[in-house]
């Protein structure tokens, strides 16, 4: 299976946005958001558009596969 | 309430219900064990309202299908090995509570698979179904 990798950590940077402001936007845990950015855990389609939507970018600018 | 404090009321919530309970078992008072598990239920009900942040959300749902699967590819076939260990050691004589036991846990065993096989078929259902 290919692997899904992200750039969400340099984006929140960018943007000034904590892991816990993303965390609360995007109504899951904090937990959450950090396995994310490890790339541990990928999330459903829904959490990525509205990851997506907080960083007003496309799906395919945050989460490449390699 | 914060997370944080989420966090030490449902610990010391469950080190209640263990010490009610532990008290309970050795005044072999089933009451007490039935009040202190019915109040310590209730009140996590509470509090989880109570709680502003995200408590539940899908990453936390898939850690807790991922373990009751696995939860459930263990126990279940070491139940049935052990019903029928404990059903073939006494076959001769088929009233011994060793036999006994051994069918009550089989038909454990066969209820939980009942349960999840209509679990199973609902979400198959619901998830997968054609629209042809």
């Amino acid at each position: 299976m290919a692997e899904i990798i992200n750039n969400i950590k340099v984006l929140r940077a960018e943007k000034g946005i904590t892991q816990e402001d993303l965390a609360k936007i995007a109504k899951v845990t904090r937990q959450t958001i950090i396995a994310i950015e490890k790339g541990k855990y990928v999330p459903s389609l829904e959490l990525a558009f509205k990851i997506c939507k907080v960083f007003d970018k496309k799906i395919e600018e945050i989460f490449k596969t390699i | 309430m914060s997370y944080k404090n989420f966090r030490i009321v449902k610990f010391l919530m469950a080190m209640f219900i263990a010490v009610t309970v532990s008290m309970a078992v050795s005044l072999e008072n089933v009451l007490l064990a039935v009040s202190a598990v019915g109040i310590g239920m209730i009140s996590m009900i509470l509090i989880k309202r109570s709680v502003k942040e995200v408590l539940v959300d899908e990453m936390v749902q898939t850690i807790a299908g991922k373990s009751a699967l696995m939860t459930y590819s263990i126990v279940i076939p070491v139940l049935a090995a052990l019903s029928l260990i404990l059903m073939f050691s006494d076959l001769s004589n088929r009233g011994s509570e060793t036999y006994n036991l051994g069918i009550n846990l089989s038909y454990i065993v066969l209820f939980n698979m009942a349960v999840y096989s209509l679990a199973y078929y609902y979400y198959r259902n619901k998830y997968g179904r054609d629209n042809k």
